[in-house]
């Protein structure tokens, strides 16, 4: 028997626990007692965590495309293919005709190397990861706003507030951990405020429960700040002295009286009244949000509302307050910080700024570096379409199920003249590889993960990966080998996390004999540096905060008589994601063996639809079929449907909306026509 | 009764090592206490319970039950050799008693018993409580027990492989004897015991309404710890991976907080809400064991109220439910 102690692989909460072997085999899960977030619980999709890796459909060998079907190849045959390749298409086609996608699943240093290898190696900055699908409008409107794209503070401080604002995020089925604490917390006495049309579970507990219309949040914001400015109940010496801009903001919510957002929203007045006077006359306030924020073709508009309630009502940098984005994947705040974006590279230093890509040059000893922006993943399917992209790399990323518009992004993957995907399955992208190369999970390596607080902890190696498997970071440094680069030779991924403490301040104390055993939280300049669990203390990173007022903007698709219901997608508690690993957890699959949508009461009857009964769903990009879950967790006229699953999969229907200044697409509101399947 | 020095115990426990695969309450890197290998962290007998089942020895989260190669079924294989396993509280010992029984009652659970046959159980007890405070003894219910008198472990044996594997330690300087501590024990009342038979009165007298149990459900999260760290939770999933030259079969701890452990295959779940699932978890050990094996199938040991995340573990629902319907 042995323990290892590590990170949970499934959500930002960062819960970390002991994975138990037994002769070179997972037997099972034991909590961390001490950890600061688990504290000795985990979700039941971190109890299960060791249930997929020894799945016998794990990849073992590397696959190679032979007269159109995958077969097995040798290391040195398919990573030789791959660097050929790659480079052929770029002889051929230039250098920004590849393009990485990098994985929010790897590790920091994977996603370092993988940014440093697009960038050092093959002279591009197309390099993107998964976050533009979830917080890309978070890291654009925080950085505007704050000048740091990540949660102000740590979860600890859910037990220190007085009022909670959770809008857009399903908080205990999504962060399952963060989630109970704010029920330890309402049942303390905290008020809580549910800004979400969906009856989540803390909507049973909320002290107020707006169900606005999708896409309204702009408007429910700028209510509740007319509301706020209105009633005096704006804290102004905390604008006065830690603030900028504050005029436009109130001259922009001014016209937002209560009526006329309720108008936009859909509720009553009183309603946004009431949060509003909830919210402000807290002593100690914070805002919790997510995907329902920034999932939208306005989603930075959103992000900069929210920074702005809690600037108004001075809720930024104390205990117990602050704006609190929940990260999704269990690495999504270190793929960001690590660069794994087209225009920064690690600790958000951006490209374009010449000092800092000849310091990266410097240090990687390469005479150059790119210095235009790259391509963000959302646009990557339309520039191949185009033909600027020809080949596409990708880390441990399933975007067959989770970029929108599924049908255009299989008709893009099909057409490149080189795929490559490195992954621990084969999911429904890999199937359509040129190259496909066996990863180890994170059970089989060494690395760090961030969490969602900005606190980077240890993953450990329990057991051995499958067959040839091998750990991203090994894989990704011999291409750069094979590639010709000798910059990129480690012994091991501690080594990596120097090199990237050397070049990067917000993790320039961070190092592995300092993470144990459960982490820093950045920034942490330096080695003597004890972290920082709440940002923006006596000043905002960017100095003063900065008002950015959101004009309202409808969603691109709305509701019409072909397509008449809204359709909004997520997550359920028991799958992830694409449902590569928890697909292929028993218990977890069990729970939600199949695809669905939720339909109100009301509209089920209204189409003679029951419980169960197949549903056809169409959009103007396609149609799927699905099971009906009759449920008063939606209103009427909206659908909510998850995205996990391959059969009936939701991205058939969604709509590659993106925003203008993030290029997150609109998952979260598209138009949908539903029928009964007779 | 022998007597065994804390600087004696790594020896003791290297010796053991030789003939019985050892588990015992371990220190792990980051504070957390497990029952675990020896080399999993340096021992740590002092603390109370420790976190998980500690029948997980016998058995696991997780483990094959056979596999089928060709045709041809094999079992799991027994241990090299046989289990000794340190860190039973008196509570936890009478979980063990508990599921012995379950798994021995009607179809022998052949899986269960290869692990649990031949194997030694050593209780913990004395001054050795979380804090240091009197855990009483046990006095029995296992092959021997480690007390704690302040300053060493008195080592009692109960069973012939007790006294083999005591047989080696020195005997104590003057004659003694804990059972003055049980009977000390034994004649205080144990508070929570009177609450659970409380909470079990009300339960089978039907006087606990359904908003109640709606009240509980709401504040679920369904991650199952409260099965997953329950010594008499024996609930089980099957899964099959086939592989081309394979089928193994396996068998994974199961919960009945989730709603697909009692879907029915035409999709309707008897169980199909968190309050019903919720009172389904209380109302299994308090009143649905007592009908069955005459007696309340928890034992305090305390696991479900420290793993769950919403405070809402055996003794804290008893206590409401006792506050306001008792």
């Amino acid at each position: 028997m042995k323990r290892t102690l590590t990170v949970c692989p499934y959500c930002g909460t960062g819960c970390m626990f002991y994975l138990v072997s037994d002769g070179g085999k997972l037997v099972g899960v034991e909590p961390s007692v001490t950890h600061p977030v688990s504290r000795g619980g985990l979700c039941v999709k971190g109890w299960n965590a060791f249930a997929f890796v020894h799945h016998p459909e794990r990849l073992t060998t590397p696959l190679v495309r032979r007269d159109g079907v995958l077969q097995p190849a040798s290391w040195d045959e398919a990573l030789d293919l791959v660097v050929t390749g790659l480079q052929a298409v770029q002889e051929k086609h230039g250098s920004d005709a590849v393009m990485f996608a990098s994985s929010a699943k790897a590790t920091n240093e994977e996603n370092y190397l993988l940014m440093k290898l697009a960038r050092a190696v093959f002279g591009t900055n197309n390099i993107d990861h998964c976050a533009r699908l979830c917080h890309s409008s978070t890291v654009t409107g925080l950085a505007e706003t704050f000048g740091s794209g990540a949660m102000t503070n740590s979860i600890s401080c859910i037990d220190e507030t007085d009022v909670i604002l959770v809008i857009g995020s399903n908080t205990t089925e999504q962060h399952p951990l963060i989630g109970s604490r704010i029920l330890n917390a309402v049942q303390n006495g905290t008020g809580l405020i549910v800004a979400d049309n969906r009856r989540i579970r803390l909507a049973r507990h909320a002290a107020l429960h707006l169900r606005h219309k999708n896409g309204s949040d702009v408007a429910l914001l700028n209510g509740i700040m007319h509301v706020i400015i209105a009633e005096g109940l704006v804290d102004e010496e905390f604008v006065a002295t830690r603030t900028e801009n504050y005029a436009a903001q109130a001259a922009a919510v001014a016209e937002w009286t209560p009526e006329k957002a309720a108008a936009a929203t859909g509720l009553e007045a009183g309603e946004i009244v009431a949060a509003a006077r909830l919210f402000a006359g807290a002593k100690r306030a914070m805002i919790l949000y997510s995907m329902g924020i920034t999932q939208h073709s306005h989603g930075v508009d959103n992000v900069r509302c929210v920074a702005a309630l809690a600037m108004l009502t001075g809720n930024v940098g104390r205990p117990g307050t602050g704006v609190n984005p929940l990260r999704g994947q269990n690495n999504v705040q270190g793929g960001c910080d690590m660069g794994a974006l087209p225009d920064l590279y690690s600790g958000y230093q951006k490209v374009a700024d010449p000092l800092v890509r000849d310091r990266f040059a410097r240090a990687w000893g390469v005479p150059s570096l790119p210095a235009a922006p790259g391509l963000p993943l959302t646009r990557a399917m339309n520039a191949a379409s185009e033909g600027r992209l020809q080949a596409l790399f990708v880390m441990g990323e399933n975007p067959m199920l989770s970029d929108p518009d599924q049908g255009h992004a299989r008709k893009v993957l099909e057409g490149l003249e080189l795929l490559v995907v490195q992954d621990i399955f084969l999911t429904e992208t890999a199937a359509l590889a040129d190259i496909v190369l066996p990863a180890a999970c994170y059970a089989e390596k060494e690395g760090t993960f961030t969490n969602t607080e900005r606190r980077v902890q240890r993953a450990r190696k329990a057991v051995e990966s499958p067959g040839t498997a091998r750990a991203d970071w090994e894989i990704i440094c011999d291409i750069a080998l094979r590639a010709g680069y000798r910059g990129m030779c480690y012994h091991d991924p501690r080594e990596v996390m120097d090199e990237i403490a050397s070049l990067t301040p917000l993790y320039g104390g961070i190092a592995y004999d300092r993470l144990d055993p459960h982490g820093l939280q950045w920034p942490c300049p330096d080695r003597n540096h004890p972290g920082t669990p709440l940002l923006h203390l006596e000043h905002f990173t960017r100095g003063l905060g900065h008002f950015s007022p959101a004009r309202y903007r409808l969603p691109a698709e709305l509701p019409d008589d072909r397509y008449p219901f809204v359709l909004t997608t997520g997550r359920t508690y028991f799958h992830w994601h694409t449902g590569s690993m928890t697909r292929r957890s028993h218990l977890l699959d069990r729970e939600e063996p199949r695809s669905f949508i939720e339909i109100h009461p009301d509209d089920a009857a209204r189409l003679g639809v029951r419980d169960h009964d197949r549903l056809q769903v169409a959009s103007r990009r396609g149609e799927v079929q699905t099971e009906a879950r009759v449920t008063t967790m939606v209103v009427p006229g909206v659908l909510f449907m998850p995205f996990h699953f391959a059969e009936g999969a939701a991205n058939a229907l969604t709509n590659n909306a993106l925003d203008p200044e993030s290029s997150i697409p609109e998952f979260k509101v598209c138009a949908v026509r539903v029928e009964r399947v007779p | 009764m022998k007597i065994l020095h804390p600087a004696q115990l790594n020896n003791f426990i290297e010796r053991l090592a030789k003939a019985w695969e050892v588990r015992l309450p371990v220190l792990l890197p980051d504070g957390t206490r497990v029952i675990g290998s020896p080399g999993d962290g340096p021992p740590a007998l002092h603390g109370g319970a420790v976190m998980g089942k500690p029948t997980s020895a016998f058995f696991p989260h997780h483990g094959t039950l056979f596999t089928s190669d060709g045709g041809k079924l094999e079992g799991p294989q027994n241990p090299d050799l046989p289990l000794f396993v340190l860190g039973f509280t008196p509570r936890d010992l009478a979980c063990l008693r508990f599921i012995d029984r379950f798994f021995a009652d009607g179809l022998c659970d052949d899986v269960y018993f290869r692990r649990r046959n031949n194997a030694l159980v050593a209780g913990l007890s004395g001054l050795c409580g979380p804090g240091g405070i009197m855990i009483p003894p046990a006095g029995g219910g296992c092959d021997l027990e480690f007390f704690c008198d302040g300053s060493c472990w008195l080592v009692i044996p109960y069973s012939d492989g007790g006294r083999e594997v005591s047989a080696g330690l020195s005997d104590p300087a003057l004659p003694t004897s804990v059972e003055l501590f049980r009977q000390a024990a034994l004649s205080q009342p144990d508070e929570q015991e009177e609450l659970l038979r409380r909470a079990s009165e009300l339960l089978r007298a039907d006087r606990v309404p359904d908003h109640f149990w709606a009240e509980i459900g709401d504040r679920c999260i369904a991650c199952t710890g409260c099965n997953l760290a329950c010594p008499t939770c024996t609930c089980f999933g099957v899964q099959d991976w086939r592989s081309a030259q394979k089928t193994e079969r396996s068998r994974m701890w199961d919960s009945c907080q989730l709603d697909g452990f009692m879907r029915e295959a035409s999709g309707h779940n008897p169980l199909g809400s968190e309050a019903l699932r919720s009172r389904r978890r209380i109302h299994h050990k308090l009143a649905a064991d007592p009908e069955k094996w005459g007696e309340i199938s928890c034992f305090l040991c305390g696991r479900c109220d420290a793993v769950c995340p919403t405070g809402i573990g055996m003794v804290a629902v008893a206590r409401e439910m006792v506050a306001r319907f008792g």
